[in-house]
């Protein structure tokens, strides 16, 4: 019997540099129902957004139109916590809008990621030399303690270090 | 030049019993990994989930893929799907593997409708659904705080010692991510001697008469606020008598709370701006005052317990560099963070229109409120 596909998606999001102090991030999707581009500009260092775009090639094209105007809802939006809440509030949290915000959140993790990039290219390679490495970056932002297994209570990183702000001393 | 790349591809097939397996894999810059679902037909739930790291960033990144086995059973038909992928494997084990986990779900949820002839469900009509609300039209948005309403404005008894209010205080159930009641969190407040709590949950807006009879039930001062989601992040609002439901602008806020004569307050202005490589961008304390939402604001919590730090020192430096006020809340969402921040007034305050006008008065001031008193826990 043949294993043929029901259903395939392939979604790719690329941060571009536009200049030293501006980045773009794009994301793209394209499987059996839809293809679309949404993109973002984001200058740095205020990571809020400038300029938003989308393009619509199928099976959105009667929404191109109420899509550019909900898109454009999110500028001034900075690129950091709560876009998981702000994004389907502003664009829409129904089909086919729900797709678009999830665009749109994919860009900014894009943007996330790019920076965290910059960060983890000064890690040492060997797990041994690493582990300071890590540990230390837990215990400058200390809100990653507990943020993931690698993070969380019994993980090798965070032998020592109390939860965040149990001393009040943040 | 690609400062970054990430690529997922999904494919979904069926198996013999008729189970949707779905096949992911995610590869970018920094992590490379695979995941393989098998969702249940019949009520759409993980009957399997396997997934592996290609690449990874730290030594204990592994700890994450024994964990993945505890979203086994969760519904993707649960409208809180989503939310409970976050926190189940998001969390627990690792948000990349969260991320592939969601879109595998939404391949598989797509592939059922295709099955069952309900793909219209994905693409509703353009009208289906009506366009969130838009900000007013442009203009001046902020009243100049001598035009409040008369009522706001009053004498205030001195408090030589200081008067300790935690202005950010969530409780559950009103707030889902607490987890203390509002009974622990007063028992808690009166142990470490605040002299009052503000409750600010999430765009939840507390009855005035049930609040006044717990204040009596208590002999606490429990005051009403609220803690309101807009574009431009998340802002506590006291004096306003009104539900805010989804996200507004902040722009919108501005003139509900001026119209209320109420009194609003950028939360945790700068939380996660200095986290992993953000400290790096070399953001001025100048330059970050220059944001827009700053104009729109009375004042910037500038302590707050669920920020770092430089996130707390930053907010005080650019609140320095606007003129604007700072205030301190713990916002706990525990009975035993209650107090680690508050804010420290000249003045005494009984009610919500005593703690509006002390805050347009001034001369108040955050602090470590446990810390000062000596309490660690």
């Amino acid at each position: 019997m043949a294993h043929l596909l029901c259903f395939s998606r392939c979604r790719t999001t690329a941060v571009e540099e536009l200049s030293p102090q501006r980045l773009r991030s794009t994301c793209h999707l394209i499987d059996h129902r839809l293809e679309a581009r949404v993109w973002i500009e984001v200058p740095l260092p205020g990571l809020e957004i400038e300029a938003v775009g989308c393009r619509l090639e199928r099976g959105l094209e009667e929404v191109a139109e109420q899509a550019e105007a909900r898109l454009q809802k999110v500028r001034g939006v900075r690129v950091g916590p709560g876009l998981r809440k702000i994004l389907p509030g502003l664009i829409g949290r129904r089909p086919p809008w729900d797709e678009l915000a999830f665009m749109v959140e994919e860009c900014c993790q894009g943007v996330i990621l790019t920076l965290t990039r910059r960060e983890l290219a000064r890690a040492p390679l060997q797990p041994e030399d690493s582990r300071e490495h890590f540990a230390e970056m837990v215990r400058k932002n200390i809100r990653l303690y507990n943020r993931c297994a690698a993070f969380a209570p019994g993980s090798s990183l965070v032998e020592g270090l109390e939860p965040p702000q149990a001393d009040g001393s943040a | 030049m690609l400062a970054y790349l990430r690529s997922k591809r999904v494919g979904v097939t069926r198996d013999e019993e008729g189970r949707y397996l779905a096949r992911g894999f995610l590869d970018d810059d920094i992590y490379s990994l695979t995941l393989e679902v098998a969702v249940s037909p019949e009520d759409a739930t993980i009957a399997a989930l396997e997934g592996h790291w290609l690449r990874y960033t730290t030594p204990d990144c592994p700890r994450a893929v024994s964990l993945l086995a505890e979203a086994v059973g969760l519904s993707l038909k649960d409208p809180d799907f989503v939310n409970r992928v976050h926190k189940v494997v998001g969390r627990r084990a690792c948000r990349h593997f969260a991320n592939l986990l969601l879109e595998c779900c939404d391949c598989v949820l797509r592939a059922m409708a295709a099955a069952e002839g309900r793909e219209a469900e994905f693409h509703p009509a353009p009208a289906a659904e009506p366009p969130p609300a838009s900000a007013p039209a442009a203009g001046p948005v902020r009243a100049p705080a001598s035009t409040g309403p008369a009522p706001w404005e009053r004498e205030l008894p001195p408090a030589p010692q200081g008067f300790y209010l935690d202005l950010h205080v969530h409780t559950a159930p009103a707030s889902p991510c607490a987890s203390s009641s509002l009974e622990e969190i007063v028992a808690e407040a009166k142990r470490i001697g605040l002299d009052g709590i503000c409750l600010a949950d999430h765009n939840h807006l507390w009855p005035a008469a049930a609040v006044a009879e717990m204040r009596r039930r208590y002999d606490f001062l429990i005051l009403r606020g609220n803690e309101i989601t807009t574009a431009q992040g998340d802002m506590l609002v006291f004096g306003l008598e009104q539900d805010i439901e989804g996200i507004v602008t902040l722009e919108e806020l501005r003139h509900l709370v001026d119209d209320a004569g109420g009194f609003l307050i950028a939360a945790h202005p700068f939380r996660g701006f200095l986290v992993v490589g953000g400290d790096e961008l070399g953001l001025a304390a100048e330059e970050a005052a220059r944001r827009p939402l700053f104009s729109l604001v009375d004042a910037l919590e500038v302590m707050n317990s669920k920020v770092t730090p430089n996130e707390n020192r930053f907010a005080a430096q650019v609140a320095q560099v606007l003129g604007l006020p700072g205030t301190g809340g713990s916002d706990a969402h525990q009975a035993e963070e209650v107090g680690l921040f508050a804010t420290r007034f000249p003045v005494r305050i009984d009610d919500e229109r005593d703690l509006v006008a002390a805050l347009r008065r001034g001369g108040y001031r955050a602090v470590a409120f446990r810390r000062e008193k000596g309490l660690t826990g």
